[in-house]
């Protein structure tokens, strides 16, 4: 469908990686919205975004295969999700273009590399966290604010100040988990039907 | 929440520019995330639902602000009258409190969908001569959002037609299975959307690289400064709050 050695990106290229954005967008949105009452499932979103996403990111980077998608939708998944702080949008476009690095050094051929990417993509997911350990006391005043005294003490319970880093963990597994997920799926839908 | 592709905005007294649409979006993802009390938040609803309805979309705001008080309200009256048992009360509360935190980004994301059409986004980002890379993912974006919703109510029809339970017991049983069946359908028609909108976007010449022309004229008016300048403020005046001058 599109040639690896014409590395421009060309308008075909900005329209898809503008739409799996929005797909990605979407389900993110629908999966935090729906797990968000509890707050271990709250706390785990980046298991559940990356385990459903991850095809979506492959797809999109498999059929544009040019330096630019993961990091359009990177700046997409920012600019939604990631604009309560400065240091939010600056990591998640960081690991955007940490995962375009490691596209490109796969020569935009190997399938490892493209696998690899998706778990440094979904680190991204760990930016909105980002608040909970660096502006701790004012996002405990909010819960506490606006879920209520139960919610909030169950989430402090879990909100230990170095939570972002398990958090960071549970990002990488599931992009571990949304890559392998998304590999067997591609190879079972969407080589066959020669989208990829 | 039903999304239409074909917007039409002609009932709209208040015809905002694209540009502004995008400050109140971003003012309120800014808005939901550093909103410390309900009064600010209250204001902040009732300001956007009002600016909905003059943007012609009378209905969907009218709607949505009767939701937001009623759910002000019930949240106040479960908080305050103490009555009940506090299990029920807190988890009602938690559960009214995300969408009430959800819904300033909600609302403005249902506005620039429902009352933008994307060749009018298109003409106010060139109008500020900027870069195709920059405008044609985020208008594909805005204009794919809705769609997506569409099609995820047809995957469902057609789950349900053929037995397939959208329970959560379901979901967990086999959770691999469940991902399938959503993803594989969903993934399958938006490509071929994608596929039709790119063949109509190229054959309108959006690579051609000369200067395209539009029916559209886009202009930012007072109306929109003065929106635009409002919506800063209420952000601004959160984030003051929050760090308590």
């Amino acid at each position: 469908m599109s040639e690896v050695n014409n590395k421009k990106l060309r308008t075909k290229d900005l329209i898809y990686a503008g739409a799996f954005g929005a797909l990605y967008i979407v389900l993110m949105l629908i999966l935090v919205m729906s797990s968000g009452m509890v707050p271990i499932l709250y706390i785990l979103a980046p298991i559940t975004v990356g385990v459903f996403c991850g095809t979506v990111y492959e797809l999109c980077v498999l059929k544009v295969r040019k330096f630019g998608p993961a990091l359009i939708m990177g700046l997409l998944f920012a600019l939604v999700a990631c604009n309560g702080a400065w240091y939010c949008f600056v990591t998640a476009t960081a690991c955007a273009l940490l995962a375009e690095l490691i596209i490109f050094l796969g020569k935009y051929k190997s399938k490892f590399m493209y696998l690899l990417s998706f778990v440094v993509f979904n680190i991204n997911m760990s930016c909105p966290y980002m608040i909970m350990t660096f502006n701790r006391d004012g996002f405990m005043t909010r819960a506490r604010d606006y879920y209520g005294e139960e919610y909030a003490n169950g989430l402090s319970k879990l909100m230990t100040p170095w939570i972002w880093y398990a958090l960071v963990g549970f990002a990488i597994i599931g992009g571990i988990l949304g890559a392998l997920i998304a590999s067997k799926l591609i190879k079972k839908h969407f080589t066959k039907a020669g989208i990829v | 929440m039903d999304f239409d592709i074909c917007v039409d905005d002609s009932g709209a007294i208040l015809k905002l520019d694209p540009r502004t649409k995008l400050v109140m979006f971003l003012t309120s993802s800014v808005a939901s995330l550093t909103c410390y009390s309900m009064e600010n938040l209250l204001i902040y609803g009732i300001v956007l639902c009002v600016i909905t309805i003059l943007c012609g979309k009378k209905w969907l705001g009218v709607k949505s602000l009767l939701i937001f008080l009623f759910l002000i309200f019930f949240r106040y009256e479960i908080v305050t009258s103490g009555k009940g048992s506090a299990a029920i009360g807190g988890l009602l509360t938690s559960l009214i409190t995300i969408f009430l935190f959800f819904f300033p980004v909600f609302m403005s994301l249902m506005l620039i969908t429902q009352t933008t059409r994307i060749n009018q986004f298109l003409a106010a980002f060139d109008a500020m001569h900027m870069p195709n890379i920059v405008v044609i993912p985020i208008a594909v974006m805005f204009r794919f959002i809705p769609t997506v919703a569409q099609e995820w109510d047809g995957i469902r029809k057609a789950m349900a037609f053929r037995g397939i339970s959208l329970e959560p017991w379901a979901i967990i049983r086999s959770p691999l299975k469940t991902i399938e069946y959503i993803l594989i359908p969903l993934l399958f028609s938006s490509i071929s959307i994608m596929e039709e909108l790119a063949a109509a976007a190229l054959a309108r010449g959006l690579d051609s690289g000369n200067n395209r022309t539009s029916y559209e004229t886009v202009k930012f008016r007072a109306v929109d400064y003065l929106v635009t300048f409002m919506f800063i403020g209420l952000a601004a005046f959160f984030i003051i709050g929050r760090k308590g001058l």
